[in-house]
């Protein structure tokens, strides 16, 4: 009996499922035109990261190249011009390319990373229609002054503009060149936390260069 | 190597086992030998420790009880009961490291050494796991050049004493020094001094920390990134061992490799920085023609090759000839010698360029003396180049056997060598008069050179025989080495510049020799090559003189230069060139454009150092294996697979198909190479090289120089040509590091002679020989013979001057442009 009634209503069950999804809150979202927030670790495109005064926080040192199990990362470091330095210290990445092809983002580059130079952002869309524009160079990659990343679409939610400005070194990789004009200028280097520190302890009382200057 | 009396053994306890070490060696040497390794910084095998940086303390009991003491000081004594691993030992270690980090930067991620760095190797396996340091660290002024190639950056040295004990100690070029006190202490080069050393590379090299870097490798790669591979040095014939290092298909740097035979790990910035020339931009990468109106058009492989298969096929076999391929391998220079041979069939063949001394001599010439054998030398008498100037790493072992060893050392040389300060005796003779030297030196009862008998007569005795200059007559040390001979339980070591010329010569690549050390003129030797060969040519060849006089007067018609530069090499350099232009075809087989092969016809790219693979041999007749890691730029390829598809054109079979077979053909048809197989280079205690012929070579040629006809040259102003390291060779100028270098030319005089031409020091002078005339600064050196004249040879002013065997010196015509180069290039040092 119950059986018949059953089989009779059948037809009908589907339209309760239909129904009751109808009324629940929608889940899928109209991309391009509305963007989901991204979990906070979300593990999207690299860029390469400045210091607040516009030098450039990579070092050139290969760690990440060396650390990346997919081997898409190549870097060249090369001496930093005396006059006009790109980073801190004496070696700047003066060749820095990323094949996201191959890239697994996995985020070791992150890690290995000494200066915090390069990071992961939440920008995932880089659809290319070319096999070499896949290959980011440190054009694409850096950071603009300001911190934004170099991209398409750099405004919307899909990115968390004041998180990846306060994304920084931890440490300093190596003494600047020994200059003491540059010595316990703690702007670029705000460290542990946010904000500003003081000047190291003694950095610019005696060094050669201001005896040279002087 | 000697023999060697066994060293006495003792008994000592090495962390509770009981081991026998010789006596009198150190804890450290002891404890590795036997598989223990003590961390060190300062200790250094081959020079004489120090005990700086106490990095290698280990606990020793004594009467007083059990005392921490250094390992790499302390001569083991019997009974002897040592711990390098205790408690106490480990606390010492972390309390050491501690300390050296205590001022160390953190430079790891930018620093040269980060990845290959004894300091982080050790701080990871012996350090603290954290400092306890929170101050301020010491400060210097980042990376300052202690000369045109070295760069010092202070705040990473940890004072160990490598790099100043290796230039007092090894190279004799105290140039850096430790000053200041207390943490401000670093080395520095004296003020106004560069670290001009020829052996500054070796320093990077040792440096434990990245303190010491050299420019071209500064940056270019990390230590993981590095591919690497070992083979021999090509700049000299010494055979330096070498590793080959590549990032990105790029050789950015080249470190020396502990060979016992022959480098002791230790090189020349030349052998060091000229990998620099492999990526010039001027390396050849594509074959060249010379077309209808003179001008050099890039060809294909084909077009290029049917050209010089169809000159080389429409004249006769023996109107051709060949300079060159003493820079190839064995490989490549004995197929050069079968192509030659046997497939144009011609016997004018010569591997040396205007500096030959003769091949049966060089090749032939018994006993022969091995590098090792300088160690266990009573005298060593140096009648050759300078050492430091031609041998680089060969006056290192001079230096090591007379400074550590103990030999006595005689210099004979026309002029101040980079030996003269350790030599108990040095002749300086005239140039043209070495006959009458070895005429004094040898007859009974002559006054002169006393003490330099008296030494003579203690052996074992150690000839190191060569030309010493280019002006000199060749046979000069043929009667050198005869005179050597009949001394006590001498052994001459026959000296030839060239990285492979020996090698060369090996494979027959000289008018009078066939491969294997076998003369043309030995009808038994010749029979059995003809076996595998086919009928030869008896008659020995052209040399080099010859080929260019025949040449120029018709006889020869067409020319293949492998690697040769006769125009600058020659003794008459307007003569060489007008001899290739009436030569009606030259085809150059070469890496560069150079003075010669600018007017060939046909110029094909061929592989060079570290894009080849094969055998080389050095001074001592020891075959060494030379590898490849790289491709040749552009179409470049190996000599050997050129002449294979040359001889198919020709419609000759040369079998060369590739490196090994043509290494078993030799093996197959050179006697004194009979046993020789690339694997037993490869691998095994045979790594360091073989001295050719082992136990199961046979050698043919036993050359006994011989003295007579031999006359002193006479003329006012002899003419020494010595060779200067960074000369204006190809390799040199094509390598940035080294291009710098290169010596001002200039004319050198004794003051007496200056003064009687009324010349003065500093003053623009014209030098004009037989051959030619340059402008030259003049120097006053009261090192050299009076009566004579130094001009360093083959630099890019003076090889114009070609090697006449007297010069003139006067005041240049034309006032007015005195002084004007004096300024020298002295820079460097400090700021
Ligand atoms: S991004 Fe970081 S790890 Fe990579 S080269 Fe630059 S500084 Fe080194
Ligand atoms: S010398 Fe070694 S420990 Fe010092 S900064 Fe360089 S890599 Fe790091
Ligand atoms: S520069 Fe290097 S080799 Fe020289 S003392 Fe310092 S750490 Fe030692
Ligand atoms: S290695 Fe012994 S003190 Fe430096």
């Amino acid at each position: 009996m119950a059986g018949f009634i059953g089989e009779l209503l059948g037809p009908f069950k589907g339209f309760a499922t239909v129904m009751r999804q109808a009324f629940k809150p929608r889940l899928t979202r109209s991309y391009p035109h509305e963007m989901r927030v991204k979990p906070q670790r979300f593990h999207g495109r690299h860029v390469l990261n400045r210091y607040p005064d516009g030098m450039e926080k990579c070092i050139g040192c290969e760690l990440c190249a060396g650390v990346c199990p997919a081997s898409c990362i190549y870097v060249r470091g090369q001496d930093n011009p005396v006059d006009a330095p790109v980073s801190p210290g004496e070696r700047f990445g003066f060749v820095y390319e990323i094949n996201l092809l191959r890239c697994i983002f996995c985020g070791l580059c992150v890690e290995a990373c000494p200066t915090e130079a390069i990071t992961m952002t939440q920008l995932f869309e880089f659809s290319v229609t070319d096999r070499a524009d896949a290959i980011y160079t440190k054009d694409e990659l850096l950071v603009q002054a300001d911190g934004t990343p170099n991209h398409g679409q750099p405004d919307g939610p899909l990115i968390d503009l004041a998180e990846l400005k306060l994304a920084d070194g931890w440490m300093r990789a190596t003494s600047p060149a020994g200059r003491a004009d540059f010595e316990g200028v703690p702007a670029w280097t705000p460290s542990a936390g946010v904000g500003l520190r003081p000047a190291e302890r003694g950095q610019s009382d005696v060094t050669e260069s201001e005896e040279e200057e002087a | 190597m000697p023999e060697q009396p066994p060293p006495e053994m003792v008994t000592i306890s090495l962390d509770g086992q009981e081991i026998e070490v010789p006596q009198g060696e150190y804890i450290i040497k002891a404890a590795e030998d036997q598989g223990t390794y003590i961390p060190r910084f300062c200790y250094h095998s081959r020079m004489k420790p120090v005990g700086l940086c106490r990095m290698c303390l280990v606990e020793v009991e004594t009467p007083r009880g059990r005392i921490l003491t250094t390992a790499c000081n302390t001569p083991v004594a019997p009974e002897m009961i040592v711990d390098t691993e205790s408690a106490v030992v480990q606390k010492a270690q972390e309390g050491i490291l501690e300390f050296l980090l205590i001022n160390h930067p953190l430079d790891c991620p930018v620093c040269d050494k980060g990845g290959e760095c004894p300091l982080q190797d050790q701080t990871v396996a012996y350090g603290p796991g954290e400092s306890r340091f929170v101050e301020e660290k010491r400060h210097f002024e980042k990376p300052i050049p202690l000369s045109d190639i070295v760069l010092m950056d202070r705040e990473r040295c940890i004072l160990c004493a490598r790099c100043t004990r290796f230039s007092e100690e090894v190279s004799g070029d105290p140039l850096i020094e430790f000053v200041g006190r207390g943490n401000q202490t670093h080395v520095i080069t004296f003020p106004d001094e560069p670290f001009a050393s020829y052996f500054s590379g070796n320093t990077v090299q040792i440096c434990p920390v990245g303190a010491l870097t050299a420019k071209p490798y500064r940056f270019k790669a990390r230590p993981w990134d590095l591919e690497a591979i070992e083979s021999v040095s090509m700049v000299d014939a010494s055979g330096a061992s070498i590793s080959i290092e590549t990032s990105q298909n790029e050789v950015v740097r080249i470190n020396g490799v502990d060979n016992d035979a022959t480098n002791h790990g230790w090189l020349s910035d030349k052998d060091r920085f000229v990998f620099q020339a492999i990526h010039s931009e001027n390396r050849l990468a594509t074959p060249l023609i010379r077309d209808d109106a003179g001008d050099l058009q890039p060809a294909s492989w084909g077009d290029a090759l049917d050209r010089v298969a169809d000159a080389l096929g429409s004249v006769r076999g023996d109107e051709v000839a060949s300079i060159g391929g003493a820079n190839n391998t064995n490989e490549e220079a004995f197929a050069l010698g079968k192509f030659l041979r046997t497939v144009v069939v011609t016997p004018h063949i010569d591997a040396q360029v205007g500096d030959a001394l003769n091949p049966e001599f060089l090749a032939g010439v018994t006993p022969r003396a091995e590098i090792g054998d300088l160690d266990g030398a009573a005298t060593i008498l140096v009648w050759a180049g300078d050492l430091k100037e031609e041998f680089p790493t060969l006056f290192l072992r001079v230096r090591h056997a007379v400074t550590q060893m103990g030999a006595k050392l005689i210099v004979v040389h026309p002029r101040r060598t980079g030996l003269d300060n350790i030599a108990a005796e040095k002749i300086t003779y005239r140039p043209g008069e070495g006959p009458e030297v070895v005429r004094k030196l040898t007859a009974q009862g002559d006054q002169d050179y006393g003490a330099v008998r008296d030494l003579l007569t203690a052996g074992p005795v150690i000839a190191l025989v060569g030309l010493t200059g280019r002006a000199e007559d060749p046979r000069l040390a043929e009667a050198v080495a005869a005179y050597a001979l009949g001394l006590p339980g001498s052994k001459v070591l026959p000296l030839a510049r060239r990285a492979n010329v020996f090698g060369a010569l090996d494979m027959g690549l000289a008018p009078t020799l066939l491969p294997g050390r076998v003369p043309v003129k030995s009808e038994s030797g010749r029979a059995e090559l003809e076996s595998h060969w086919g009928p030869l040519p008896g008659e020995a060849g052209l040399d080099t003189a010859g080929i260019i006089a025949g040449l120029a007067a018709g006889d020869l018609k067409a020319l293949l230069l492998v690697g040769a530069d006769p125009v600058r090499d020659g003794r008459n350099p307007d003569a060489v060139r007008a001899a290739l232009d009436a030569a009606e075809f030259v085809v150059s087989l070469d890496m560069f454009l150079n003075d010669s092969n600018q007017q060939a016809s046909v110029i094909l790219p061929v592989d060079g150092f570290a894009e080849t693979e094969g055998t080389v041999t050095n001074i001592e007749g020891r075959v060494q294996k030379v590898n490849r890691i790289l491709p040749g730029p552009g179409q470049s390829r190996a000599l050997w697979s050129i002449l294979d598809e040359l001889s198919s054109r020709m419609g000759g079979q040369l079998g060369a198909g590739d490196g090994p077979a043509i290494a078993k053909e030799i093996a197959l048809v050179a006697p004194a190479y009979r046993s020789m197989t690339w694997d037993r280079l490869e691998w095994g205690p045979e790594r360091d090289g073989v001295v050719m012929p082992d136990r199961d070579g046979v050698q043919e040629l036993r050359f006994v120089p011989d003295d007579s006809g031999l006359r002193p040259t006479a003329g006012r102003l002899a003419l020494h040509s010595g060779r200067v390291l960074y000369d204006g060779g190809t390799r040199n100028t094509q390598s940035p590091a080294l291009a710098g270098l290169t010596p001002d030319p200039a004319v050198y005089l004794h003051p007496r002679d200056a003064s009687a031409l009324a010349l003065a020091d500093g003053q623009e002078v014209d030098v004009a020989g037989e051959f030619g005339t340059v402008r030259l600064r003049l120097e006053l050196d009261p090192s050299l013979a009076e009566g004579s004249a130094y001009v360093p040879a083959n630099l890019d002013s003076t090889w114009v001057l070609g090697v006449p065997d007297v010069v003139t010196v006067e005041a240049q015509s034309s006032k007015g442009k005195k002084n004007e180069k004096k300024k020298g290039k002295k820079k460097g040092a400090g700021e």
